[in-house]
This record gives C-alpha cells, structure tokens and sequence, in this order.
C-alpha cells in the first residue's frame, strides 16, 4: 500500500502553463477526490499521476518512489476511464485478465484473480460477453474489475460516473465507497460533479485554473472555504453573494450592512480591515430563513415548491439575485416583498481578493 | 405502388444491362466450350459439342506447363504483398492518426503524390538491377508494395481515428507496450478494413500488368496477366484457346466478388471518397 | 525540483506510438519510388543505356515536342483522360440514379455493373478487341441485322482512341456508380421532402437537390478517373498497342515504346512530361473541384 506525495507539479503545452505548481500529500488509504470546473486540470493532473502525461516540472512519488520517469505498468496504478474504454474485441473476462496476461502472470492464477474480481463486483454471469452486449451500468463494473484484478496500490477514477443516467449513478458511487471501505486502497478520483466529491472523499482537493484552491474534508470546505471559489462551488444550490461595507469592527466580528443587507454582525478575522472598506458576504441558501425582522428584503421572483422544502428566487434591492431554501411548503406569491433571517455564525466574509476573512476556530 | 412505366423502365434497364455487361461474358465462356473451327467465326453461336476441358487442358500446359507457374508466380506475388501492406499500412496509418507532428502533413503530401503520379519506370529498373532485384519475384512483391501503400494508409487512417485513444490509454495503464497496444489492441479492432484492404488490393496486384510488364521480364517469372499477354500472338488462330486463358483468370476475381462485394464496395468507395 | 532537469529525464519514456513505426514502409516507398521519382529528373536529361548516362540537356524534352507522333500521344492522352472521365461521371451518375430509385432487381443491376471493375484488364481488352473487328466482330455482325456498317472500331485512325475509351468506360463506369451511390444515399431525404412541398417536379428535384449536393462524388469520380485515364496504359496495350500508326498512341504507350526501344533517357523523359502533365491538370482541377464544395 502506497501513499503519493505532489512537489511542485507543473505541465505546460508549449507557452500553456495547465498546471501551475501543485503540492500534495495523500495518505495510504484515503479516498481523494479531484474537483473543478472543466478545464481547471484535474484530468491533466490525474493522468500525470497515472504516467499517460509527462511531467513537465516538480516530482511525484508514489509510495516511496519516484514516479516522474516510471512506466505505467511499473507505478502500481490501475486507472478506470470515463468512457470506460473496454476492448471491443475481447469477452469480459479478458478484458479483466489483459494485464494479467501482459503481466505473463500463470494461467491458472490468472484465472482464479478474475473470478475473484467477477465475484467481487457480482458479474460472474457476464464474463463470456463482449463490451457491446453491456449495458452501461455493467460497463463501468467490467471498468472497476480490470482495476482491482491488478491489485494496484493506487486506484484512479477519471469521471467514471458521467456516462452513467442519474439514478444508476447514485448506486454505483455507493458501490465506489464500499469497495473503497473493502479494499482499503487509495484511490484519486476526478470529478466535475461538487455532490460525488462530497459523499466519496475522505479528502477533497478543489482545483481552478491550474492551481490547488483548497484542500481538506469536505465539511472542512463547506463550512469553512478559503476562498470565494471554493465557497460558490462546494455546496448545492450555490452560496449566495453581495457586495456590502464594512460598519464596525468589533472583537472578532465584523458589522456590515448595505442597501441589501440591514446591518449584520458576522464573526469574523479583523486583521487589516478598516470601517468603510467593501466586502462581499456569503451566505449558503440553506441558512436563510423567513423573518419579518429579517436582515435581508427582496422580492420573490420563482418559487419551486418540492413539498418537503421551497426553494425561492428573490432579487433584493440592488437587483442581485439570492436564492432561499425554505423548510416544509412554504405558499409565496411571485412580486411580494419577503424578508429574511440570517443565522450570522454561518456567514462568511470574503475580502477584495476574494480571500475568506474566517474566524478563528474556537 | 410500381407504375406501369417503372415496370417498363425496369425490363428495360435489365435487357440493356444485359446486352451491355452480361453478353461479354457469355460470349467468354461460349467461346471456352468450342473447338478450333467454330471459335474462329467468333459469333455468338451455341457451341457444337463440349470442349472445355480440351481447350483447358490444352491451355494449361502450353509452353511447358507455364499457366502454372504463372498462377503460383501471381499468388505468391499478391498473398506476400497483400500481406507486408497491411502490416506497413496499418503500421503508418496508426501513429499518423494518433501522433499530432510536424511530419503529418509531409507525410500526407507524399501520399497523396503517391497516388497521383505515375512510377518513373526506367529508374526504377535501372535500381532494381542494381539492388539485384530486377526480374525477381521479391522485387516485384516490394514494388507493388510500394505503389500501394497509399491507398491502403488512406483507409487504415481514417477507421483508426474512429478507436478511441483512451483505449490506448487503458492498455498502457494494464501495461502494454508500444508493440502491444498495436498488435493486440489496434490491430484486431481493424479487422473490417484489413478485409476490405486484402479484397481490394489483392484483386489489383492480381490484375496488374503494367508493372510486371516492366519489371519481371522473362518466363520464369511470369504473372497470369502476362501469360495471357505472351499466349495472345500464340493463340492467334485459336481464338476458343484465347477465351479459355481469359475465362480461366477471370475466375479468381468473380469468386472473390461473389464471397466479399459488400466490401470492396465498401473498401472502393471510402477510399476514393477520403482520398 | 526545476523544469530544467525534467527534459533529459523525459528522452527515457518511450512515446506510445513510436516513430519507427513509420520505418519500414517509408524505406520502401522511399528506396522504390521516391528514389527513382528524383532519379528521374536526372535520366530525362541524359543519353542513358542504363550504364552510362551523358548529360544532353533538354534535348530529350525538345525531341518530345518536335516529333508529330509524340505530340500526338500528348494530345491523345489529355482526349482520352476528359472522354473517358466526363462519359464516367454521366453515365455513372445516371446509373446510380437509377439504382437507387425503387428499381426492380437492383442487385443484379449493380453487380452485373461493377464486375467489369474486377475483372482483368487485359482480358477485357483482348475480349473487346475480338468483338470490335471490323468484319468478322459480333458488335459489327449484331448491328448488320439492323442493316447499319459498323464502322471500322480499332482499325480506323480516326475512332481507334475513342474505340479504346469505350471500353475503358464499360470497364470503369461499376466503380463510379458505386462511388456516386454513395454519395447520394447519404444526401438526407429532409431535402427532397421540402422539395416536394414546395411543389417540385422530379426533374427540378434532380436539378437543385441531387446534382448540388453529389458534387463531393462528381469530384471523387471526375479526380480519379481523370488520373486513372492520363496514366492509362495497359487497356491501349491490350487492344490496339497504340496503332494504327501512332493514332491512339498515349504518353504512357510511348514511354513502354521508347524503353522497348532502347532509348532509356528518352522514355524516362515521357515520365517526367507525364508527372508534369497530371501535375499540372490535376492540381488545379482538385482545387477547383473543392473550392466549389466549399462554398456549400
């Protein structure tokens, strides 16, 4: 089993700079999620770590070893594709057992490992057929058994869900974190979906344009994100922002307030902030509330009503648009003025640079 | 709803077609079954009594047997280079569509002139000689598949774009080498253009006779293109003898097109169409 | 640490898709036909007996141009290449028409059409050349029952290159067919249903839908058999060896006839003049065929 440690990766395309320095440690065992928008580099990096890109600058080990120069039949990886790439040509069970094969592995311990895969992902009916007799759901499981037959240390999922319809993915990223929890592997996973990054990793390294925004759990990211980046992209629907200014600065706290916001107390980190200055506060939709003393007025535009919550468009004074998710059923008319509460303790200021002015953790 | 003037237009369209395409042939093969005598009226004549086998036979071992050799010559020469095609073809055809270089669109350009301009005959000889390879089976297999090459990369190219290259990747990751990503991934996924590749190339250097016109002078080296053209001056007064040889190497080609049409019609028309 | 150290370690990794692989074809296609392409550019300005060369300048080339009867295999060549090809694309289109409409007994139609395509040149030549006798030919003997002289198909001067371009047409028409089928079954029926609401008749149909959007085909069988019809030897071989005297002579002919001959340096100047010549014709005419495909 294997940890990875990242120093200073970069990857540049000519004059394109895609990945701007990256420094990682992952643990033996840990569950890693890449996320970002596309075109942030999270592919890049992970086919970096798998040795189908070549590194431009920096180090990575994997284990004790470093990997910059490694063949990738030599890194212990197994890699599981977004389209799943499975050999046309070949039945199941040899698409399970083609590194085994290259790897001139004895034929009967060959086949005894491919059953015990086949056994492992419940496909032992399947091994006789071609990829093109597959549904997309049996796919992926063929996809996941040519990676664990390997037994690699490090497991690497490319967006192996987004072919994949909403409801079957539900299942097969619950089957993704049992195997985990069985095979105690480490596995990197790339995803552009905040929701799969969430529910799988025990770590979550949220990257733009190149660069590592933040890493941590993902509570760690939800309630206290470095950024303004990180803030609107962790969390479903999106945290909501405006533009307000500074009032007061009290002992751990800062009061801001604007034509939008009447005045809020926000705990806070001071340093550096003077009254007058404009910041931007983040609010989640979930920690809004309907109050009539409500710090916050705007004017409902959509209402969706689910039943067990009511999620609400509302536009406030200056035109920024804010949405609310309110517990049970909540009746609103489109046009009237609503007022809302904000639980302050869950908001976040964000300075100029968009840097998050958290407090410290009591 | 077939229309009285459709119906019309398709008998007509079949009788003309077959007076046109069909009556050729016929005409072949009625000539194959006369004797001497009745093939030099050269009509369209019910053959009297049944010669074949004579006119075959006769045929066959003129100039001493040569029809064989000749047919052994031309399978040899068509197997061997149908077969260092595919591999060369596929070979070019799979690191040009996956390999973005400088070189590609050299590369493409020298195909293309490949196609487009006719062999320089008298230099090739004049290398040939000095590779000592002129009149020789293996220069004549190297030279057909020189001059062929292109048309096979240009079909080979445009289906290996088609693959994926993440299954390239997956090999890779399942640790395959350069040579086993191609031999035992891309290879076998190409199968359907190879077949088209080995019917349509086979049937031409088959019937290729300008080349070994050029380069395999001699007897012994003889293709069955060539014998029919040496047996030609022979056989001038025995025009059922002369029909007998023609109808004896249309053979091959009629069989192959009766087992593979879908795919040299297919093979015929993707390449023309990307080339 | 540095990006500088990574490019010397990088050379050890071996790309998935080797450049050698390009070796072993490029050495063939380089030794066979590059080579004596280049070759060629020298030899047709010499004196050659394929042992010693002697330098004599243009002269092959003048000799090309002075002579009547290789001027005339010039002009042949460009008369058969446009017959041939311009007969291919009509009667090929038409075919194709034809056989993808709700035609009775469309596999036979297209097989019997394309196996002239496989079948040996040479023997199609000789089999034509047995038939097109002037007297004793079946074509002459079929159109006597109708009272008609056939004409004189192989022997006359006038009609001999036409004679051979016939036959290269029944031969090659299955191959342009098969290519305009192609093109036309991918044309998508949307265009002849709004056609059709908008009131056309299937001739307007065939005018401002079928014939527009073909032109990629039209391109393909006009570019091939062009190039197929400038470098045409084996079918003038086989029927007429040029003759009578020079009359369906074409530069591919002379250049067989010049190499019989012995006059090595003169023959691979025929070369040169035909690579020019298709160079020449073909180039420009791909452009346009192309250019006008872009504009749709």
């Amino acid at each position: 089993m294997a940890g990875l440690e990242l120093k200073n990766i970069q990857k540049t395309y000519g004059k394109v700079e895609v990945i701007k320095g990256v420094d990682l440690d992952i643990e033996d065992g840990e569950f890693v999620v890449f996320v970002g928008p596309s075109g942030c580099g999270k592919s890049t990096l992970l086919r970096m770590i798998a040795g189908l890109e070549d590194i431009t600058g920096g180090e990575l080990y994997i284990g004790d070893k470093l990997c910059n120069d490694v063949e990738p039949r030599d890194r212990s990886i197994a890699m599981v594709f977004q389209s799943y790439a499975l050999y046309p040509h070949m039945t199941v069970y040899d698409n399970v057992g083609f590194g085994l094969k290259l790897a001139k592995t004895p034929k009967d311990v060959r086949d005894q490992k491919i059953r015990e895969a086949a056994r492992i992902l419940k496909m032992e009916h399947l091994l006789d057929r071609k990829p093109g007799q597959l549904s997309g759901g049996q796919r992926q499981r063929v996809a996941i058994g040519r990676a664990i037959v390997r037994q690699p240390e490090v497991f690497l999922f490319d967006e192996p869900l987004s072919n994949l319809d909403a409801a079957l993915r539900v299942d097969t990223r619950m089957e993704i974190a049992k195997l985990h929890a069985d095979l105690g592997a480490t596995m990197i996973y790339v995803t552009h979906d905040q929701v799969e990054a969430m529910t799988l990793a025990d770590k979550i390294v949220v990257l733009d344009a190149g660069v590592v925004q933040q890493v941590g759990s993902p509570i760690e990211l939800y309630q206290r994100p470095q950024n303004r980046f990180v803030a609107g992209f962790i969390g479903s629907p999106k945290m909501n922002f405006v533009e307000v200014a500074v009032e007061a600065i009290g002992p751990d706290a800062i009061t801001v307030g604007s034509k939008d916001v009447a005045s809020l107390r926000v705990p806070a980190a001071t340093a550096g902030i003077s009254v007058g200055d404009t910041l931007t506060l983040g609010i989640r939709p979930h920690d809004l509330s309907p109050a009539n003393t409500g710090a916050i007025v705007g004017r409902v535009a959509i209402v969706e009503r689910l039943g067990n919550e009511t999620i609400v468009n509302i536009e406030l004074a200056s035109g920024t648009a804010w949405l609310a998710v309110l517990d049970g059923d909540q009746a609103l008319r489109i046009g009237e003025s609503l007022a809302l509460a904000a639980e302050p303790a869950k908001a976040i200021l964000f300075d100029a640079a968009g840097k998050a002015l958290l407090p410290t953790p009591a | 709803m077939r229309s009285r003037g459709s119906i019309i237009g398709g008998v007509a369209a079949i009788a003309a077609t077959f007076v046109v395409f069909v009556i050729p042939f016929l005409f072949i093969i009625l000539m194959a079954f006369k004797d001497k005598q009745q093939s030099a009226l050269r009509d369209f004549s019910w053959p009297n009594g049944f010669h074949l086998w004579d006119n075959l036979y006769e045929v066959v071992k003129t100039r001493n047997w040569m029809m064989i050799t000749a047919f052994i010559n031309s399978s040899l020469i068509t197997v061997v280079s149908v077969t260092l095609l595919i591999v060369l073809a596929a070979m070019v055809g799979f690191v040009l569509a996956r390999r973005k270089t400088r070189w590609n669109g050299l590369i493409e350009f020298l195909i293309l002139a490949g196609l487009m301009i006719p062999p320089a005959v008298v230099p090739t000889i004049w290398l040939l000689q000095g590779l000592k390879l002129f009149g020789t089976l293996h220069g004549m297999i190297l030279i057909q598949v020189a001059y062929n090459l292109p048309f096979s990369i240009i079909l080979y190219r445009a289906f290996i774009a088609t693959i994926p290259r993440e299954l390239d990747e997956a090999a890779v990751i399942d640790g395959a080498r350069p040579l086993d990503v191609f031999f035992r991934i891309i290879l076998p996924l190409l199968w359907p253009v190879t077949v088209t590749n080995i019917v349509v190339q086979s049937v031409g250097i088959f019937n290729d006779f300008t080349n070994p016109l050029y380069y395999l002078p001699g007897n012994q080296n003889a293709t069955v293109q060539l014998t029919l053209y040496n047996f030609q001056s022979q056989f001038s007064t025995a025009y059922n003898l002369l029909f007998t040889n023609i109808m004896l190497i249309t053979i091959p080609p009629l069989i192959v097109f009766m087992f593979f049409n879908r795919q040299i019609v297919a093979g015929m028309t993707a390449g023309a169409v990307k080339g | 640490m540095t990006a500088a150290a990574a490019p010397a370690l990088k050379m050890q990794r071996r790309s998935l898709y080797p450049g050698w692989f390009y070796l072993p074809a490029a050495v063939v296609y380089s030794v066979l036909f590059l080579a004596p392409t280049f070759a060629s550019l020298y030899f047709s300005l010499t004196r050659w007996t394929l042992f010693d060369a002697t330098f004599i300048g243009f002269d092959n080339f003048a000799q090309f141009f002075r002579e009547p009867f290789l001027i005339q295999g010039l002009v042949n060549t460009v008369i058969y290449a446009v017959v041939t090809s311009g007969l291919k694309v009509v009667i090929g289109m038409a075919l194709a028409v034809m056989l993808t409409s709700q035609i009775m007994a469309r596999g036979y139609l297209r097989s019997v059409i394309f196996f002239p395509v496989l079948v040996s040149t040479i023997g199609v030549g000789m089999t034509f050349t047995v038939l097109m006798h002037p007297t004793q030919g079946m074509i002459n003997q079929a159109l006597a029952l109708f009272g008609i002289a056939g004409p004189g198909w192989l022997v006359d001067p006038k009609l001999a290159l036409f004679s051979v371009a016939l036959v290269d047409v029944w031969k090659g028409v299955g191959l342009a067919t098969v290519i305009y089928i192609a093109g036309l079954v991918a044309i998508p029926k949307d265009y002849y249903e709004a056609a059709r609401i908008d009131g056309a008749t299937r001739l307007q149909n065939f005018i401002y839908v079928t014939l527009p959007l073909s032109r990629p085909a039209t391109a393909t069988v006009i570019t091939l058999s062009f190039i197929g019809g400038l470098r045409t030897f084996d079918l003038i071989w086989a029927m007429t060896k040029g003759g009578p005297g020079f009359a369906s002579d074409t530069v591919a002919s002379v250049i067989y006839k010049q190499y019989q001959a012995g006059f090595y340096g003169l023959s691979t100047a025929g070369n040169v003049v035909l690579f020019i010549l298709i160079a020449v014709l073909v180039v420009p005419l791909t452009m346009f065929l192309n250019r006008k495909q872009g504009h749709e």
